[in-house]
């Protein structure tokens, strides 16, 4: 049952698109540039048929362009849910589900919002402005050109609509996750690949946005036109803008092991280089998403890591009295080692995690700034100390003796 | 020749153990273990069940490393530690009938100072049935305490230089 669910969760275009031969003997993102060709050739046909400006093949060139870019964009939901793995959380896995179910719906709701702009533009572009049609098209227009005209209209109406449908629906899904994820108990949690994607689908949005400028030149002629597609490119770039912070915002770790992580004091790393295995402690910050270690320029695991990206990462409490509560989380991935080339990108993160080092361990910014120290152990911040990033592709979990793989 | 005091005082004066070991890739494990410190033939035992993790890289790889430290949140002069590298060794398994005498004397003796190190915590447990003695062959250790460091290196018969 699951499988043929999940082989349902295509829109009408992708369905269409899956049936027709040559559309559906090739991959994706091909078929969408064959499209692009197929339509383009047809459009010039036309254009050289009926004796059109060349202006007027120009803007029909960007249409459907337009209408190819955002295809390209808005077409990768599917195949990126279809892979979601399900959150370790009841309520969450049901928001998820909910998602998913309206956005693919069967009764394929999501062509509604294109209907609804579809249908008064064409009014409007009959009866209000037949300027802008002349404009495009030339005095009285054939039969034949307008229903190509009008079905490109459909083409770009029908996305536009799915781009408020999709970044509508993800910001009411961002919403809710962030809330949900505030209720967590013990383990429950989405994983980070899973948020990651979401949070990559919606800035695929924001670039669907942006897209949409490039119908401004076709439009300028009627300015309330223009004005509507400024208001909708304002809108889906804001929306899907707001709803990939706040997935941003979502802890990728259960609350289990997020306490453990931001109130432990200290943490092991481990570093190899040719089988030989290499453990020291260290002091380290978490902000919410990302873990971060400091390091002296001088120090062996330094030199190792630059060889063998690989690092096993421990944060634990120890406690002789009661063992059995004993909670121990391990990192395993790779460390990302920051340097001098990455001050212009990343120069916020690296400050704040700077922000952070002096806030939780005070004393050791003090003593560490003395100068009586030898150099490699003064607090020259990125100069003699090293900030690395932990990111982890497993994530194992101890909670007394048992033991707990959390998905990542 | 023997091996610093500082040393011995931290091998013998804690109660948890860091070890580290790594797969044929090159992707290292990290835990925390319970361990006895033996100073006599320069070697470091700890239990393990045999399916863990560690037990399955050392059978690819047998280099290893354990750290034991004290840690001090305030001052970072006061962090003390050692780090031992090594190869491990794991004591065959098998029905008890079949193991040999030397290895049962073994398991005696291991479980024997477990039991007076550990006492509070692993009260009367026994042996479980999957466990493992892993035993650390030192052959370099590190000992530091704030910025300062000390080494050493052993040779196989245990001899300090």
């Amino acid at each position: 049952m699951d499988q043929s669910e999940k082989k349902e969760m295509k829109w009408i275009y992708e369905e269409i698109v899956g049936r027709i031969p040559p559309f559906s003997l090739v991959s994706y993102q091909f078929s969408i540039l064959l499209q692009l060709l197929f339509l383009l050739i047809i459009g010039l046909i036309l254009g050289l048929i009926f004796n059109l400006r060349s202006i007027s093949l120009f803007y029909g060139s960007l249409g459907i362009l337009v209408a190819v870019l955002w295809s390209l964009l808005i077409l990768q939901l599917g195949p990126t849910l279809r892979k979601f793995r399900a959150p370790l959380s009841k309520d969450e896995n049901e928001l998820l589900e909910r998602y998913k179910g309206i956005l693919f719906h069967s009764n394929h709701y999501e062509a509604i919002p294109g209907l609804a702009i579809f249908i008064p533009f064409m009014l409007y572009l009959f009866y209000y402005a037949r300027g802008l049609l002349e404009y495009w098209l030339g005095k009285e227009p054939n039969i034949v050109l307008l229903i190509f005209v009008g079905l490109l209209i459909w083409d770009i109406c029908y996305r536009m609509g799915l781009g408020i449908w999709t970044s509508v629906l993800a910001l009411w899904r961002s919403l809710c996750l962030k809330k949900l994820a505030e209720k967590r108990t013990e383990l429950e949690h989405t994983p980070y690949t899973e948020l990651k994607y979401l949070r990559r689908l919606d800035i695929n949005n924001v670039l669907f946005g942006i897209i949409s400028l490039l119908l401004l030149p076709i439009l300028q002629e009627d300015q309330f036109l223009t004005m509507i597609i400024i208001l909708f490119i304002l809108f889906v770039t804001m929306t899907s803008m707001i709803s990939a912070f706040i997935v941003g915002k979502v802890p990728w770790l259960p609350p289990d092991i997020y306490n453990l992580v931001r109130e432990s004091s200290f943490a092991y790393v481990g570093t190899s280089y040719k089988g030989i295995p290499h453990a020291t402690p260290v002091v380290y910050v978490f902000d919410g998403q990302s873990i971060f270690f400091n390091t002296s320029k001088e120090a062996k695991k330094l030199k190792t890591m630059r060889k063998n990206r690989k690092v096993a990462f421990l944060i634990d409490k120890r406690d002789m009295s009661n063992i059995y509560e004993n909670k121990a989380v391990l990192f395993t991935g790779e460390a990302k080692i920051y340097g001098i080339m990455d001050i212009p990108l990343r120069t916020f993160k690296m400050l704040s995690a700077l922000h952070l080092f002096i806030k939780k361990y005070p004393e050791y910014t003090k003593k560490y700034s003395t100068s009586e120290l030898p150099k490699a152990w003064q607090l020259t911040p990125i100069i003699a100390r090293i900030l690395v990033e932990v990111i982890p592709s497993r994530i194992i979990y101890w909670r007394g003796a048992k033991q707990i793989s959390v998905p990542v | 020749m023997k091996i610093p005091d500082e040393m011995r005082n931290i091998l013998y004066g804690n109660y948890f153990g860091y070890v580290c070991t790594c797969n044929k890739k090159d992707q290292q494990h990290l835990t925390p273990v319970f361990f006895v410190y033996d100073e006599q033939f320069q070697k470091i035992f700890f239990i393990t069940n045999e399916k863990s993790k560690k037990v399955k890289n050392i059978s690819e790889n047998p280099n290893i490393s354990i750290t034991v430290d004290i840690r001090d949140p305030v001052n970072p002069f006061n962090n003390e530690g050692v780090m031992a590298q090594g190869t491990a060794d794991i004591t065959e398994k098998g029905p008890i009938y079949f193991l040999p005498e030397e290895t049962l004397q073994l398991y005696r003796d291991i479980y024997l100072e477990f039991k007076s190190k550990y006492q509070a915590v692993i009260e009367n447990r026994q042996l479980g049935e999957n466990d493992v003695i892993v035993q650390i062959n030192i052959e370099k250790m590190v000992y530091w305490k704030g910025p300062h460091f000390k080494s050493v290196r052993i040779g196989k018969d245990g001899s300090v230089s």
